[in-house]
């Protein structure tokens, strides 16, 4: 008996001896990092810099493109059949009766904060670096015009918007601000940092330069009439000039090769969102316009969704004989070699065709209504993904840019010079003076930037200025004239007014 | 480190085990055990020399032989259901006549009830058991289907046919709104990584289920409590003579229904009104539903081995399935082993245990696409062109399904092993310590290949990866156990420590030159597109834990439980949590209901626990951690392109903790009319706090759109009656009906709250979508403060208009769309009101009769498959069903209460007919049984079977037939088997 209660003893003994050491509850991390360790090497330094360029990817082809297009005269996604019905949300956004509870509308909203909040991840960061790299400064002043920019597609958008500047704010302080002081602090980061900003290079390639920076301020004065009420045609003029006396990018001699897969050579692409398709996914407009049966002419590896077409009005914009027609599949369709194409489902050729007379039609030939783009030319070997880098600002742009804003201004200057080296380019007649009319310049800035996610910015622009109403007019088909512009800006979407009850929801928007 | 030594220590022993044995000297006795009512034989009875191990079971005839020490005076003879006897040993054949106990059903039942066991009679809480006798029988895809209906409370749901996937499993209703919310499963006292793991364990090792359902019940195991435990008993040998024991069938499955869709002459009929209907004709007369299927071969095989002597028990077994599934190239074969052995030394005071299995799986695997395919092709396209090579065609969705099946290469490889042992000493009688270690180790492999497919333009592409995860255990514990006067306490400490460890290596490439190398050369293709991958994490529990049981005189009982976790993945403010339990019980029969002649028996309860679940978070969700967030382009570097970038990985929130069930339980166990009937009653009301959900939040400030954060609360509610009643208990008939039924319903109750301070609100969450063409952002159910999960919100359909449109409310989409509105929804709620089971079993001379029906009462079902394919605007390039021709619909689809289904259903699950070959020669039992599964269901469900998976992603009562989704179809088996034991 003793001698079990002296085991009982050293058993519990033991037992508590042990049992503090193994209380220990330690993280182990294996595949990723924790901060204390990291943003040590210049190499760890540049991967902690680029998240804020990543949410970027989700411009060119996606939710804040689907937004500016669809809504606007040069892109529809008709229901053909039931495909691309979708609850009813690519015939809202071309009908202009836009809800907050639209998904794109929320993940627009989502992609540009990321952005902000990416930057302001990244400028904290650098903030509390122990050994700073040697051009921290510049960083900075990199990063804040890259946020500016990111601002001023959310003001863009959706008009009345938070400014978190700070990565550290308190979410419960995170208020909406009114679209003319979001414009006021875009401004002033701009003007700032704009001058500090590298010139190009390779290394800059893909970033924020100083020529990118000089774009976005002429853009931004270039809608100030929109975001303020008062215009700043001049200011606008002046910022696009800094680019285009800069000497640094010239006219791409075909237009075309701006958007090939392999167009990171262009000379006259300023700001650029790089696309790789094994490395950087997210330009996917192959897939979104082309029909299921196009696979076999660009030897794609899978079947693209058959959707976003031309309006039949946008597309007879353009003459024959304008290089930048060749934008547009139309017509039969082909194999690579050559062979027209049938479609196995309803055994008709597959004709693109021209008109897209209704909104939403169930016949088998609707299938095959509409111009569709081959700007970015679809890469072989692809399903979506494809290598084309996402043009955002071209040289082209600050051509027109500078144009407009001389001529709103009231003094031409070499506006007709600018706007015939685009013209002589596309391989159109020249324009005389008499030629440089405001509905002229929009019509010429919609074949020039066709579906390159500007036309919802210019018809409004040109409706505010002209007070004609592009953006809120009829259009064809089955566009009814907007109630009134509030459909100027899109609405804050609904999951965002639930996670944060302090913002404010647009005005003529319901919950 | 510890645990290594106490592995080394146990394969010491156990092969002293092997050599021990042929130490003793023997002596041989015989006898036979009979109702002393009825003096009928009792088959299975537990014959035992007093003080050992050495014991052995009668056969069918009551019979039995037992060599015994030479020393050995004395036998104990017990049986469920009849009071224990202790008969000398004379040296003449033994006639034992055994007496029914009054309390019989729970009297010797003994349950684990997690870090130990109870007799059925003494548990507070509410626990259910089902043996081996009452499982299901036929085809057994996953091993939990033996108790599928069986047991209330327990919601088992298998999601179609398929041979690879796991049923869904929920006891007591829905726990989580994210997160695994399987109950755990213990093997012989060993919890299971993941719940998944448990199909991997062969049905015929399993000997008995013990289901802890109430919140006092599962708070031993605190933190990983909230969803229920499943406690599951290997079969363990006894010491006597070696008997080896064979369980196997053999039978074939078919696909239990079709969908009705058109055929060929009835297809070329509907698009004749086509100008362009003569092109589709391709000369085929395919039904592509039946080109897919097969009549599928399954067969199980278990041998067993078992004995022992002296203080030493072993048992090893064999098993072997193959289970083919009813559609082309899917599979499932599985061979596994299982060795239990238990050696008792220095006056039985010590106790080792040592448990090894090894289980192989290999798993044939189909693409899901193939179930929209079907539907998409004409049934004028062949399968084969003349030349025996497939027919190739595509469209948007549409390729040859049967060339899709039976060219690409999906095997999975699974390894599973468990390793167990266990030491226990007795101090004093009263007095027990051990320790216990245990590791398991799964590894999973998957290898595919994908080839090019004719008109499809797509490359080919093989992909393997590799994960493992692996786990290592360990526990001390102490047991108290004494009796004084007509008290009985007995307590339990446990100090336990787990450690889980998942990696994960994968590579895949494509653009192969040398297709039928498949994916053993990996690095042969593009080299652009060679990717690889893989990834470690690791986290632990820590647990201090400890019971009280105390009893009067076996009329009043109190348990209370307490048990403190840790867990390496909350943060610094939670990373212990506290899981207290109590309970409390009367037993009636010999106080009050001492007259009452009626009751045998009578037993209220009442119990409260706290019980925790942290499945929904990632080992390392507390902490900031910086991980790759794509790749960026840096044109200045020519040699290296596309770094990554590095960003956090996710919105840290340190405040993390557990979801916390807080359960009550009150229930009744009787046993009535001379035990005749007998049953327990349970009904409870659980509130689960803290639930864990990805809200959305403003970016910025925060670096990312959702936080997992702990906000807002749901309550499960729920009644359920479990009977045994003995209809028929004759000298040669018997017929035994037992039957569960159960009402459960759950409330998400609250989704607000706040984090760091910040409000977190969720007003109405959509959860599943519609899936079709044209159907892309369209939610059909939501997650509602006050509404069931996976609420339905539906616009009601009302009809056609003159022109075949659809109307809702009276109106068409289009004259809504026109008036700036959209249809008027509603909320429906899909859950069952009521899932129950009835099994019935008959005996009569040496056969044996059983069939077991189950059902589901006011289930709905959203039949998205009708959905897309019930629509005449299909034709002529897709098939439709027949009734899309004449239900007047013209218009495409639009989600509606159209397609929510009533799939109330009653299934008859399993039959059975057995003979038992009675004094066959050299063989102690020989049965031999046809079985059948799944021989009809009744239903109003127009979809394949309304069993469809309805609580394991957001996708929940959700059929659909698109983008990869796919019900694979039930089936229907019919089986021949045999149960033999050898002399």
């Amino acid at each position: 008996m003793k001698k079990n209660l002296l085991k009982a003893f050293l058993v519990l003994l033991m037992t508590a001896t042990l049992l503090p050491a193994c209380t220990k509850l330690d993280k182990n991390v294996y595949n990723q990092v924790i901060e204390p360790n990291f943003f040590k090497t210049p190499a760890q330094i540049a991967a902690a810099l680029a998240p804020a360029y990543n949410p970027l990817t989700q411009f060119p082809a996606n939710n804040v493109f689907q937004l500016n297009e669809v809504s606007s005269d040069e892109m529809i996604v008709p229901t053909r059949g039931n495909d691309w019905y979708d609850g009813g949300k690519w015939q809202a956004l071309w009908t202009h009766a836009f809800r907050p509870d639209i998904d794109n509308v929320n993940g627009g909203w989502s992609d540009i904060s990321n952005g902000i909040t990416k930057c302001n991840f990244v400028l904290n960061l650098l903030n509390t670096l122990q050994t700073k790299p040697a051009n921290s400064d510049q960083i900075a002043a990199e990063i804040k015009v890259l946020r500016a920019f990111y601002f001023f597609e959310f003001m863009d958008i959706y008009g009345n918007v938070p400014i978190v500047s700070d990565y550290n704010t308190d979410p419960a302080k995170v208020v909406t601000v009114p679209r003319k002081d979001v414009y006021a602090f875009i401004e002033g980061e701009l003007t700032t940092n704009v001058p500090l900003l590298a010139d190009k290079s390779d290394a800059t390639y893909g970033h924020m330069n100083k020529w990118g920076g000089y774009m976005l301020l002429a853009k931004l004065y270039l809608n100030a009439q929109v975001y303020t009420g008062t215009a700043q045609w001049t200011k606008a003029a002046d910022a696009a000039d800094m680019v285009i006396k800069s000497g640094k990018y010239s006219l791409q001699p075909n237009f075309l090769d701006n958007f090939i897969v392999n167009n990171e050579n262009s000379v006259e692409n300023i700001f650029v969102v790089p696309f790789d398709n094994i490395n950087i996914p997210n330009n996917s407009i192959e897939m979104y316009t082309l029909n299921y049966n196009n696979i076999s002419t660009y030897n794609l590896t899978s079947q693209p969704y058959n959707g976003f077409c031309a309006p039949t009005a946008f597309y007879r914009s353009f003459t024959a004989t304008d290089a930048r027609t060749k934008m547009w599949a139309i017509g039969q369709q082909y194999s690579s070699a050559g062979a027209p194409l049938t479609d196995p489902a309803t055994q008709l050729k597959v004709i693109f065709s021209p008109y897209v007379k209704e909104l939403s039609n169930p016949a088998d030939s609707f299938k095959f209504a509409g111009a569709r783009s081959i700007k970015y030319a679809p890469q072989a070997g692809t399903a979506g993904n494809t290598s084309n880098d996402g043009v955002i600002f071209r040289l082209a742009d600050a051509y027109m840019m500078k144009a407009e804003a001389e001529i709103r201004a009231g003094s031409p200057g070499d506006a007709l010079t600018l706007v015939n080296a685009i013209r002589t380019r596309a391989g159109v007649p020249l324009w005389t003076s008499a030629d440089l009319t405001m509905p002229n310049l929009l019509a010429e800035r919609g074949r020039e930037f066709a579906w390159e996610g500007w036309r919802r910015n210019d018809l409004i622009r040109f409706e505010v200025a002209d007070g004609i109403k592009y953006f809120t007019g009829l259009r064809n088909p089955a566009k009814p004239q907007d109630a009134d512009t509030h459909t100027f800006i899109f609405p804050v979407p609904s999951p965002q007014l639930i996670s944060n009850p302090k913002l404010v929801q647009n005005p003529g928007y319901g919950q | 480190m510890k645990l290594r030594n106490l592995l080394k220590s146990s394969c010491f022993v156990l092969l002293c085990f092997f050599v021990l044995p042929a130490l003793a000297q023997n002596k041989s006795i015989t006898g036979k055990v009979t109702d002393s009512k009825d003096g009928s034989p009792l088959p299975g009875v537990s014959i035992t020399v007093k003080g050992t191990s050495i014991g052995t079971n009668t056969d069918t005839n009551g019979a039995f032989t037992l060599s015994v020490p030479a020393t050995a005076s004395t036998l104990v003879v017990t049986y469920v259901g009849y009071n224990k006897q202790e008969i000398a040993i004379t040296g003449a054949p033994l006639t034992i006549k055994l007496e029914a106990n009054a309390t019989a059903l729970n009297e010797v039942i003994v349950v684990g009830v997690g870090y130990g066991t109870q007799r059925k009679k003494d548990v507070t809480g509410a626990v259910s058991n089902v043996a081996s006798k009452d499982f299901n029988q036929g085809v057994v895809i996953n091993p939990v289907s033996q108790i599928q209906g069986k047991v209330a409370g327990l919601v088992i749901t298998q999601g179609g046919g398929d041979p690879n996937t796991s049923a869904t499993i929920r006891l007591r209703g829905q726990t989580s709104i994210s997160g695994n919310q399987s109950p755990l499963f213990v093997v012989d006292g060993i919890a299971l990584d993941d719940p998944g793991q448990f199909q991997n364990i062969p049905p015929g090792d399993i000997d008995s289920y013990d289901i802890l359902k109430d919140a006092s019940a599962t708070a031993i195991y605190g933190s990983r409590g909230a969803n229920g435990v499943i406690i599951v008993n290997t079969k363990k040998g006894r010491a006597g003579k070696a008997t080896v024991d064979y369980n196997g069938y053999a039978g074939i499955e078919k696909q239990s229904k079709y969908y009705d869709l058109l055929s060929t002459s009835e297809y070329k009929q509907a698009i004749s009104t086509f100008s362009n209907a003569a092109t589709f004709d391709k000369g085929g007369n395919t039904d592509w539903q039946k080109a897919v299927s097969r009549t599928a071969h399954t067969e199980s095989n278990n041998v067993a081995i078992s004995g022992g002597t002296n203080g030493f028990s072993y048992r090893a077994s064999v098993n072997y399935q193959d289970q083919q599934g009813v559609i082309l190239n899917s599979d499932k074969k599985q061979l596994g082993l299982r060795f239990n052995a238990e050696q008792k030394a220095l006056d039985n005071k010590l106790d080792i245990n040592v448990g090894i299995s090894n289980v192989a799986t290999t798993r044939k695997t189909i693409d899901y696409n193939i179930f929209e395919y079907i539907f998409n092709s004409p049934p004028t396209y062949p399968v084969k062109n003349a030349d025996g090579s497939y027919y190739a065609f595509t469209d948007f969705a549409q390729a040859n399904a049967v060339s899709h099946l039976e060219r690409p290469y999906n095997q999975t490889y699974e390894y599973l092993t468990l390793i167990n042992g266990s030491v226990d000493y007795s101090l004093l009688p009263s007095l027990k310590v051990g320790v216990t270690g245990s590791t398991s180790r799964n590894n999973v492999q998957t290898h595919s290949f994908y080839p090019v497919f004719d008109v499809e333009n797509n490359v080919n592409s093989a992909t393997d990866n590799n994960y493992n995860t692996n786990s290592y255990k360990g526990n001390i514990h102490i047991n108290y156990n004494k009796s004084f006067n007509k008290h009985s306490v007995s307590a339990t400490a446990v100090y336990e420590y787990n450690d889980f460890i998942n990696s994960n290596f994968g590579a895949n490439g494509q653009q192969y030159l040398v297709p039928e190398n498949l994916d053993n050369n990996l690095g042969g293709g593009n080299a652009l597109f060679n990717t690889i991958n893989s990834y470690k994490e690791e986290y632990k529990i820590i647990s201090f834990l400890g019971r009280v049981n105390y009893n009067y005189d076996g009329r009043f009982y109190v348990t209370a439980s307490f048990r403190r976790d840790g867990s390496s993945k909350f943060g610094a403010n939670h990373t212990w949590g506290n899981f207290p339990s109590v309970d409390v019980a009367f037993r009636l029969k010999r106080d009050l209901l001492n007259n009452v002649d009626w009751i045998n028996d009578l037993k209220l309860r009442a119990g409260f626990g706290i019980v925790g679940n942290s499945d929904a978070i990632g080992p390392y969700s507390s902490i900031v951690l910086y991980g790759p967030t794509g790749k960026y382009y840096d044109k200045s570097n020519a040699s290296f392109p596309y770094p990554n970038s590095y960003a956090p990985a996710q919105n840290a929130n340190p405040d993390l903790r557990w979801e916390e069930r807080h359960g009550k339980n009150i229930g009744i166990d009787f046993s009535l009319f001379n035990d005749r009937l007998s049953g327990d009653i349970n009904y409870y009301s659980d509130n689960t706090k803290n639930l864990l959900y990805d809200y959305t939040v403003p970016t910025p400030p925060f670096i990312y759109s959702s936080i997992k954060a702990n906000v807002g609360t749901l309550s499960n509610k729920g009644l359920e009656i479990a009977l045994t009643g003995q209809a028929v208990r004759g000298e040669n008939l018997n017929w035994t009906v037992s039957g569960q039924i159960t009402f459960s319903k759950t409330r998400i109750t609250n989704l607000s709250g706040t984090y760091a301070g910040y409000q977190l609100t969720a007003t109405q969450i959509p959860l599943g979508y519609a899936q079709g063409r044209g159907l892309s952002s369209t939610p059909l159910t939501y997650l509602k403060p006050g509404y069931s999960p996976f609420e339905f919100y539906l616009p009601h359909y009302t009809g056609v208009d003159a022109s075949g449109n659809q109307l809702f409310d009276g109106k068409t989409v289009a004259q809504y769309t026109a008036a700036g509105s959209s249809p008027p929804s509603y909320y429906i709620d899909p859950s069952p009101k009521f899932n129950y089971g009835v099994s019935n079993n008959f005996t009569y001379h040496s056969w044996s009769l059983s069939f077991f029906l189950r059902g589901v009462y006011g289930q709905k079902i959203f039949n998205n498959t009708l959905l897309d394919y019930e629509t005449i605007t299909r034709l002529p390039g897709n098939n439709v069903t027949k009734e899309a021709l004449t239900n007047g619909v013209k218009d495409g689809p639009v989600q509606s209460d159209r397609w929510l289904e009533g799939a109330s259903y009653l299934r008859l699950d399993n039959a059975s007919l057995g003979y038992n070959f009675k004094n066959v020669k050299g063989f102690s039992n020989f049965r031999v049984y046809l079985a059948g599964n799944n021989l009809f269901v009744i239903t109003k469900y127009r979809g394949i079977d309304p069993e469809v998976t309805v609580a394991d992603n957001n996708q929940s009562y959700i059929d659909s037939s698109y983008g990869g989704s796919g019900y694979y179809p039930k089936t229907r088996s019919f089986i021949i088997g045999a149960n033999i034991t050898l002399k």
